[in-house]
């Protein structure tokens, strides 16, 4: 069979080696030639490690031919944000920092997915340390959106979002602080997941806020997040990272089912909120009247603290951020300023020469946040806006199923077109609260833009460790929405479609 | 400079104590697998998580957390339930992280106290009345304990090519992090001490307690224990704390008490000359007895404290503080009180073999194969094995047997120990190939004495006129005449039996 690598979705790629219809080879060869086609314009990623990717490839076909069951993500090809360890690459995290940064350890969320049979195609640019929403703080390149290049990608996983837009791989891993998974889905028409905090372990991702960051699967459709979410928490409890938590993987499982007589919840206010565009607001309409259209019975709730959210998050994130970047000094690894007098100055260098411009601002706020007298007057208060926002989604949880959210104001924006940090920040609007409050939240594409023609989604939240149910939402949503030929799972930003790739 | 004596009549010093100590006896470091190591080859006890490296988390040892309670729960203190790990951010290259580990406000164990007694010539350090005072001068004084919390420790930095291993003036710094990320706890006493004899004292019931638990192995030569020393002075009668200085480089308790010494008469020296006290750390020189300034503290650090995120907050269960009750062994005051009351030890012996856990178990192990010597099981202890290199408790045990029989003088039983010291010989064996046994049959002791008796007329004469002491010159005559084998005990006996006759 020829096939065009981009159109197989995970379930069938691992299917494919299974059965034998072709080798992971032949999968990692591809998506190679896919990666060799397209990354001149889209420029995802910032290491292909094509020897990992074959030497992998060929494991899996070896295990096959001795008749070994292979994993569920059997010959996969996957990005890996580049804040994740895989020994054989670098981790940069997309700072001059770290440019010569050799991975030590491999991280358990992507040695989970190599469990699963995945093949490793390489790391995904990223926000500087995940500090963006745009993928342009990257110290080494911009990474282009699959559906309009001279458009962001959204951030800070914008790698890997745009990785599996333009057909580059199947699948990916990113990580989300404050929307860093959803918003660049959705401004790359794919689904995003950040799952429950804790439902997978964060050992080998380089921190930025450790209370907030998750990781979390994109893919073209619900049923590959839910495949890669099955091999993330797999292996039970990370016994490395004491806030992980026992997940079953059982996200296929019901998948399919109706959601007859569930119950999803809108806030009106936010739905007409006064920074969503004109097609942002349609779409979410015709979003509510997919999921009606699926069974859902809609109802209104409330998460009155909503207001707080962005104030709290920019003091609980950049105070940790100040914290978890407090190692890179330049002593043992990372960036050295070099023919330093003293101890001092070489720090001092080291970091002020190797950080960039947006890294600095959020650990230098950090610091300020944290001084003692300050402390008081924003840490504290914002730990309490917390507890408060974790109370509203109590209360709103014992009303519905879901809460459905847009997944950033806009569509993608121009390059350079948002400069000033705080708008910057504003992008994060509706994703922050779940980050704050711990709850798995997922974005889905429901259509093109009435005037951009740019992908919108829409962004799915459900009660914290109950993801099952929030992806078998997600999956009603795409199935409506599919239904109502608004956008089809599977889809590969148009320009990238059926172009190199093929499964030879 | 005038003398603490002097010194301490006209002002009080107000003395507290910061106390780490590291847990040496546990198997691995606080938040991560590596093996806890002391002579190991420079970094080679070390991994991502205790190198700091990106990405990598801490997991807390559950092993430590019991360390701790039980030093809680020995030393009186509130176990605290609920509790946080915060991060204590500085940037210096001997914490990996550049933050340390470390508890915020509520630690694991808190306001506990020690009541430490002193007595002797220590005791005379202390001229005020404001305890409670024995005849003799001996009082107790209660030693509150603000808390001790759970942190990891830095690593070790030598620095090459300055002086004395001091960063001033050296060419290179070398970071050894196997000691990075060792559990450590740190203990903060309240300001009651007022004598440097109560911080030493202080300390060393400390020690005793924490060997007692098995916790550390306590050196404070290797540094496994180190404590930092506040003082201040304040005039007699007033309440008003003075400007307090703090003592580092206590590497004993005789440095312990010289330094605080030392520094209280300085302070007095310095105020009684209209001068100030600065706010600063002084390095202890034991060699030239002195402190000197290590550096001045002009203003307060800031760490920027703040509860650590990738460590949940702690929920101790009753179940986990009653595990680690029921682990605390014999404590050395209950056992120093049970030498007392079961062997009929004097108080001061009691507390000697009750203090260290290694001492008490072999005294023990003597006394029981000894049931009917154990007083001179004691004594042989306190007076005898200090001196040996390597004794058995059998040997001790036989030793004091003897001794208690008569069957040797003490000083032959100091020259028998010597004999068996490092061997597996026992000492009855050696005292009886040696003829030492000396004899107890008083039918023919008798013989001798009345011999030495009929001979010795004079001194006899001598004897009844009044001089009393000529007994002893008979002693030894008899002594003589049986050749060394008569108990000289019971030659002076029986001479003075047959010369009040």
């Amino acid at each position: 069979m020829m096939a065009s690598f981009e159109e197989l979705s995970a379930v069938q790629i691992a299917a494919g080696v299974a059965s034998g219809e072709f080798t992971a080879t032949q999968v990692a060869q591809a998506s190679l030639d896919a990666i060799a086609d397209r990354e001149q314009e889209v420029q995802a990623f910032l290491q292909v490690s094509e020897d990992l990717a074959l030497q992998a490839a060929a494991r899996t076909d070896e295990l096959r031919a001795k008749g070994a069951k292979l994993g569920p993500l059997a010959g996969v090809p996957i990005a890996f944000k580049d804040n994740m360890h895989l020994v054989g690459t670098r981790t940069t995290c997309a700072s001059r920092m770290l440019e010569d940064y050799e991975s030590v350890f491999t991280a358990t969320c992507v040695q989970r997915m190599l469990d699963a049979g995945a093949t490793p195609m390489g790391k995904a640019n990223m926000d500087e340390f995940a500090f963006g929403s745009s993928t342009e703080t990257s110290a080494f390149h911009r990474t282009n959106n699959p559906w309009d290049t001279e458009r962001v990608p959204g951030g800070s996983s914008g790698g890997s979002a745009a990785a599996v837009a333009a057909g580059e791989v199947a699948l990916s891993l990113g990580s989300d602080t404050g929307g860093s998974i959803r918003q660049p889905a959705g401004f790359c028409g794919v689904v995003g997941m950040k799952p429950t905090y804790g439902a997978v372990s964060r050992y080998g991702v380089v921190a930025f806020g450790s209370s907030l960051d998750q990781v979390g699967p994109f893919g073209r459709s619900v049923a590959d997040v839910a495949l890669a979410m099955n091999a993330l928490v797999a292996g039970g409890r990370d016994p490395l990272d004491s806030t992980s938590q026992e997940v079953a993987p059982n996200f296929l499982d019901g998948l399919e089912d109706s959601v007859e007589g569930m119950r999803v919840g809108i806030m009106p206010a936010l739905m007409e909120h006064e920074a969503l565009t004109p097609e942002m607001r349609e779409g979410l309409v015709s979003a509510r009247d997919a999921l009606e259209a699926e069974g859902a019975q809609i109802v209104e709730v409330e998460l009155p603290n909503m207001d707080s959210v962005i104030a709290a998050y920019y003091v609980i994130g950049p105070s940790e951020a100040f914290s978890n970047l407090a190692r890179f000094d330049g002593v043992r690894y990372g960036y050295q300023e070099p023919g330093c007098a003293t101890l001092a100055e070489q720090t001092a260098l080291s970091r002020a020469h190797g950080f960039g411009s947006e890294a600095k601002r959020r650990q230098m706020l950090g610091a300020y946040l944290l001084a003692s007298g300050v402390y008081d007057k924003y840490y504290y208060p914002a730990q309490q806006v917390r507890t408060l926002i974790t109370q509203d989604y109590r209360n709103a949880f014992e009303r519905c199923d879901a809460i459905m959210l847009p997944s950033s104001p806009t569509s993608a924006w121009r390059f350079g077109e948002v400069s000033d940090p705080t708008q910057m920040y504003a992008s994060d609007l509706f994703t922050i609260s779940s980050n704050i409050a711990g709850n798995g939240g997922v974005s889905v594409p429901i259509g093109l833009g009435s005037q951009s023609g740019l992908p919108i989604a829409a962004q799915l939240q459900g009660p914290a460790f109950e993801d099952r149910k929030l992806l078998r939402v997600a999956r009603a949503l795409e199935r409506g929405i599919e239904a109502a030929g608004l956008f089809s799972p599977g889809t590969v930003a148009p320009d990238y479609a059926h172009r190199g790739g093929e499964l030879a | 400079m005038k003398k603490l004596k002097e010194v301490l009549r006209d002002w009080e010093a107000v003395i507290g104590l910061e106390v780490h100590t590291e847990l040496t006896t546990l198997q691995t470091k606080m938040f991560c697998d590596c093996r806890l190591s002391h002579d190991d080859e420079p970094n080679t006890n070390v991994c991502p998580v205790c190198l700091g490296m990106p990405g990598a988390l801490p997991v807390p040892n559950r092993k430590a957390i019991e360390s701790i309670v039980m030093a809680g729960l020995a030393t009186n203190c509130q176990i605290q339930p609920r509790s946080y790990f915060y991060r204590k951010h500085y940037f210096y290259p001997d914490m990996s992280k550049n933050y340390q580990t470390t508890q915020g406000p509520v630690a694991f164990c808190m306001y506990g106290h020690l009541d430490l007694e002193v007595s002797g010539q220590g005791a005379l350090e202390r001229p005020d009345n404001t305890v409670d005072k024995a005849k003799d001068g001996s009082y107790v004084a209660p030693i509150r304990i603000l808390r001790i919390h759970m942190e990891e420790d830095a690593a070790k930095m030598v620095h090459v090519g300055g002086g004395e291993g001091r960063i001033g003036g050296a060419s290179e710094s070398l970071i050894d992090y196997n000691r990075c990320g060792t559990p450590l706890i740190e203990l903060v006493t309240e300001p009651d001490l007022r004598t440097p004899e109560e911080a030493r004292l202080f300390m060393e019931k400390l020690r005793q307690t924490f060997l007692t638990l098995g916790i550390s192995d306590c050196s404070l030569e290797n540094g496994s224990m180190r404590c930092d020393g506040n003082v201040s002075i304040r005039r007699r009668g007033t309440e008003q704390f003075g400007t307090k200085t703090e003592m580092k480089n206590i590497n004993s308790f005789k440095s312990l008490h010289d330094a605080l010494e030392y520094e209280i008469c300085r302070q007095a020296e310095v105020l009684e000359e209209g001068g100030i006290v600065y706010q600063e750390t002084r390095h202890w020189e034991p060699s030239k007895r002195r402190t000197v300034v290590m550096r001045v503290k002009e203003t307060a650090d800031d760490y920027r404290m703040y509860p650590d995120p990738d460590l949940a907050p702690f929920d101790l269960s009753q179940e986990f503080v009653e595990h680690c009750r029921e682990r605390v062994p014999e404590l050395p005051d209950a056992k120093r009180d049970r030498y007392v009351s079961t062997f009929g030890l004097k108080r001061a012996d009691a507390a000697q073999l009750a203090g260290d856990p290694v001492v008490s178990r072999f005294f023990e192990e003597a006394a029981k194969a000894a049931p009917k010597a154990v007083a001179t099981v004691a004594n042989v202890m306190v007076n005898l094995v200090p001196a040996t290199k390597n004794v058995l408790a059998s040997q001790v045990a036989s030793l004091a047997s003897l001794l208690a029989q008569d069957a040797i003088t003490f000083a032959q039983a100091r020259e028998v120990l010597e004999v068996v010291d490092d061997t597996d010989l026992d000492p009855q064996k050696v005292v009886d190939e040696r003829g030492m046994r000396q004899s107890t049959d008083t039918d023919a002791l008798a013989v001798t004495v009345d011999e030495v008796l009929a001979r010795c007329t004079d001194q006899v004469r001598q004897y009844q006129e009044g001089n009393k002491k000529v007994v002893g010159f008979l002693v030894g005559q008899c002594m003589k005449a049986s050749r060394g084998t008569g108990n000289p005990k019971l030659f002076n006996q029986l001479l003075r039996e047959r010369l009040e006759a």
